[in-house]
């Protein structure tokens, strides 16, 4: 069942151009009904009872095919990027050239479908194939405007993401060369082969790949100059999405197959640099759009800290986090659209924009974490989390998340108080419409959340608990023949 | 003879990867990075496909009538000709952003392209090009547009 | 200062890659799942060529992954080059220019549908085929006799080849068994064209999806280099 996720989208994409010459209704609606039916299969397959399960695509048994594993994190996932990709949906930009739109609905849906792919796969290759896919798809969705900038940043954004790709490709070899297979199960199963200085440099290889699309701190340049370039329905897309599917990745790259410790700090360590940086640069940021991305790479860099704790605690402070930033950004850059992003634009908007001003406060204070929201939670998880494990990099790292705090505080607050300025009448930038009601959604799920804390709270300890059990993996995945364990070539 | 072959063989394919990585991180001039990344998965794919070589094996494809031999492995084969056709793709991307480039910018240096992104980028934000000295975000106005630099057509 | 971590950087990278060469061993994998899939090949996909039946059996996911990577760079590709006039022509092709690629163009189609048609018994298959299609289309423009294959023809042939490779992984949903699992394997015998179940027919999708993105990629670059560039 859960292949529609996959192949759903896939076909949609393919036939969109096509089927828009046929009849344009058609090709307006075939893009939402895939993934509202993307959205049905995660519901039906929603059954605590049967989770987790594996599938063997193409009836061939682990490690020879290639095996998708639906557990409640994996759901969780493919739901968000079907509803995310629905929210988001790529609309008429006013410039008439509707051949353009339906490209820019193939690539949306070709990175729902590779989104999806990503949550799912329990293959190290074809989780590259995946990767590559929604990288190609958001090259050309970073080049949708059709600037001059555009094509720039989107070359710098290939360039970057095209040697993190060979690196990471790098890193799988070294790990068919040690081990001979890719199977994430039957890796784990010989997780002890990669504990050596091969097995570490095959995961920073991985770590570079992927952390590329996941705003890592090293690479992580290109972030700043896509999302001011690109539409922010595209900018919420990337920083609120497809960055977290590379997190996810890793972190079951982590659980299952690089369990040792000197990772987890190191991915600790990038972490913290990851979230000064990112907050530092959006304290000094000029406009409103880079300051969200600069932003998204500093809660990028909390949400590795948070995997980076050892544990089911790790895990669920991951999640919180994660799934905290992926419904607050799209939000606020759907807000920073509206209002044109340019500050010029900004004094008083708030008080033209009741509502939208309203809302830029909930995720505002949420981001910076005030008790009942959800933000306030995913701080408090990581804070206790690091305080429960101690050492130097850990306390280093609560420090590096108060004097964040304060950082966000400031600019955020700086920005809401220019918001609800009075006395400028400068024209505010042309609304575009729309973007309001879009935001007002994720507005609402963030107050969902408060309402349905304990619910929620329950819910994400069994998905942490089910995610960090890499026996549990294993054993859904299936038994793999003893001589695959121990044999060599005979 | 075995023992030297198969390491200079790793070195020749590891020694394509350094080159292209090298050429992609420190050229300056776009077209010569989009060929930077080609030799860079030209040796990456290599790499892949020594990972599945044996010595005593023939390619993995059945004959008729011949009898049954030892095999290479199969799996990386398939992954370096999916790894091969996902290059190609993000190559020809790449070309068609250059084109756009150089027609816009009417320059192939990298320096000159990302200065003169930025300035862009900055100008379609409101604010301003990095290493401004105004005021962060949210503090007070910032100078008409006529302080800002005209995006060079 | 940049340039200073990125050369440090390349150095740990090329010391890594290099240490490696002291540590991976090398002309005797450990086949751990490469074995298995040469003892199944046949039994599993029926098809002679075992780098065929990883690429449209054991691994077709990522055969589907990559064609939609091919249409993602295709789509872009479009999306950056827009649609413009085609530019100012070349000079006009010389008799011999003209007259090698009418000749060619008809080799170069026999050649690409029979090694596609052919990828599950020899070396070969829906990629390599594929691009040789893409050449023989491309020729023309190449040669400045013609201006290439008509883009509208070439999305309804991406769009459809696409959609019928996942079909025929949904068939096999269908009809009880699970998503790209090959169907009807048994009938015909090893070594014979009709043979392998759906796996021609899956390579002939691939076949001519590569055929057309690669076209349509190589027509948008065509078109976009006429003018002043």
């Amino acid at each position: 069942m859960m292949a529609y996720a996959v192949a759903l989208p896939l076909v949609a994409a393919f036939l969109l151009p096509v089927l828009h010459n046929a009849s344009r209704w058609l090709g307006i609606l075939v893009g939402p009904a895939a993934l509202v039916a993307v959205l049905l299969v995660v519901f039906q397959s929603w059954q605590p009872a049967v989770l987790p399960f594996a599938m063997d695509l193409g009836g061939f048994a682990p490690p020879w095919g290639i095996t998708f594993y639906v557990d409640a994190l994996a759901l969780l996932f493919c739901g968000a990027v079907a509803l995310m990709t629905l929210l988001l949906w790529p609309r008429d930009e006013g410039d008439g050239d509707a051949d353009a739109l339906v490209r820019r609905r193939s690539l949306t849906l070709l990175l729902a479908a590779a989104a999806a792919g990503l949550a799912l796969s329990g293959d190290l290759f074809n989780i590259y194939v995946f990767y590559e896919l929604a990288a190609v798809a958001s090259y050309g969705l970073a080049a949708e405007r059709g600037t001059p900038a555009a094509y720039a940043a989107a070359f710098r954004y290939l360039m970057l993401s095209a040697l993190g790709s060979v690196i990471a490709l790098a890193g799988i070899a070294i790990i068919y060369f040690e081990t001979g297979t890719l199977n994430l199960a039957h890796l784990s199963l010989l997780a002890g082969e990669l504990q050596g200085p091969t097995g570490m440099a095959a995961f920073l290889c991985l770590l570079v790949g992927f952390g590329v699309k996941a705003e890592l701190f090293p690479v992580n340049a290109w972030v700043p100059e896509v999302y001011g370039v690109t539409t922010r329905r595209t900018a919420g897309l990337l920083a609120g999405l497809v960055s977290k599917l590379a997190v996810l990745v890793l972190v079951r790259l982590l659980v299952l197959v690089f369990p040792q410790e000197g990772l987890r700090d190191a991915l600790l360590l990038l972490g913290v640099l990851g979230l000064i940086g990112g907050e530092l640069a959006a304290w000094k940021a000029r406009d409103m759009t880079r300051m969200l991305a600069f932003s998204s790479i500093g809660q990028l860099g909390l949400v590795f800290v948070a995997f980076s704790l050892p544990g089911t605690a790790g895990l669920v402070a991951g999640i919180v986090v994660a799934v905290h930033h992926m419904v607050l950004k799209p939000g606020l850059f759907l807000l920073a659209g509206q209002w044109g992003g340019g500050l010029r634009g900004l004094a008083g908007a708030a008080r033209r924009a009741p509502l939208a001003g309203l809302l830029f406060v909930l995720f505002a204070l949420s981001l910076v974490g005030l008790p009942p929201l959800p933000g306030f939670w995913a701080k408090f998880l990581v804070l206790t989390g690091l305080a429960g494990q101690g050492g130097g990099l850990g306390w280093l790292a609560m420090v590096a998340i108060l004097v964040a705090t304060v950082l966000e505080v400031s600019y955020l607050f700086r920005l809401a108080g220019r918001l609800y300025s009075r006395g400028d009448d400068e024209v505010p930038a042309a609304a575009t419409g729309g973007g309001t009601v879009t935001a007002g959604v994720f507005g609402a799920l963030v107050v969902a959340a408060v309402v349905f804390a304990p619910a929620l709270w329950d819910e994400v300890q069994d998905m942490g608990a089910g995610a960090g059990d890499a026996a549990l993996y294993v054993r859904t995945v299936g038994p793999m023949v003893p001589t695959m364990i121990s044999g060599g070539a005979p | 003879m075995d023992a030297y072959i198969g390491p200079l063989l790793f070195l020749g394919a590891a020694g394509l990867l350094a080159i292209g990585v090298v050429g992609m991180l420190l050229s300056n001039h776009l077209f010569r990075m989009v060929l930077a990344l080609v030799i860079a998965e030209a040796g990456v794919n290599l790499m892949l496909v020594l990972a599945g070589y044996r010595w005593d094996a023939v390619a993995p494809i059945l004959q008729p009538g011949v009898a049954a031999q030892p095999m290479v492995d199969p799996i990386p084969q398939a992954l370096v000709l999916t790894a091969i056709v996902i290059g190609v793709g993000v190559q020809a991307l790449a070309l068609t952003l250059v084109i756009r480039i150089r027609e816009a910018y009417g320059t192939l240096d990298m320096a000159e392209v990302r200065a003169r992104m930025e300035v862009d980028v900055a100008a379609a934000g409101g604010g301003e090009a990095t290493g401004s000295r105004e005021r962060p975000a949210g503090g007070r106005p910032l100078p008409g547009p006529g302080a800002l630099p005209e995006p060079p057509r | 200062m940049p340039r200073f971590a990125t050369v440090l950087f390349l150095a740990g990278f090329a010391f890594l890659l290099f240490s490696l060469t002291l540590t991976l061993g090398f002309g005797e994998p450990p086949m751990r799942a490469g074995q298995g899939v040469l003892d199944q090949a046949v039994a599993g996909t029926g098809a002679a060529n075992a780098v065929s039946a990883v690429l449209l059996g054991f691994r077709g996911l990522d055969t589907l992954g990559e064609l939609s990577i091919l249409f993602a760079a295709a789509t872009a590709g479009g999306l950056v080059l827009g649609h413009r006039r085609p530019g100012g022509d070349g000079p006009p092709a010389g008799a011999i220019l003209q007259a090698g690629t009418r000749l060619l163009f008809p080799l170069m189609l026999v050649v690409g549908f029979y090694i596609v048609l052919h990828g599950h018994l020899t070396p070969g298959g829906g990629f390599q085929g594929g691009v040789i299609l893409a050449a023989a289309f491309f020729l023309p423009v190449l040669a400045g006799t013609g201006a290439g294959p008509d883009h509208a023809l070439l999305r309804v042939v991406e769009g459809l080849a696409g959609t019928v490779f996942i079909l025929i992984g949904l068939a096999a949903l269908w009809t009880g068994g699970v998503f790209l699992e090959p169907l009807l394997v048994d009938r015909g015998a090893l070594h014979e064209l009709f043979s392998a179940g759906t796996l021609p027919l899956l390579y002939l999708a691939v076949g001519l999806k590569v055929g057309a993105e690669l076209a349509g990629l190589l027509a948008h670059m065509a078109r976009a280099g006429g003018g002043e560039a």
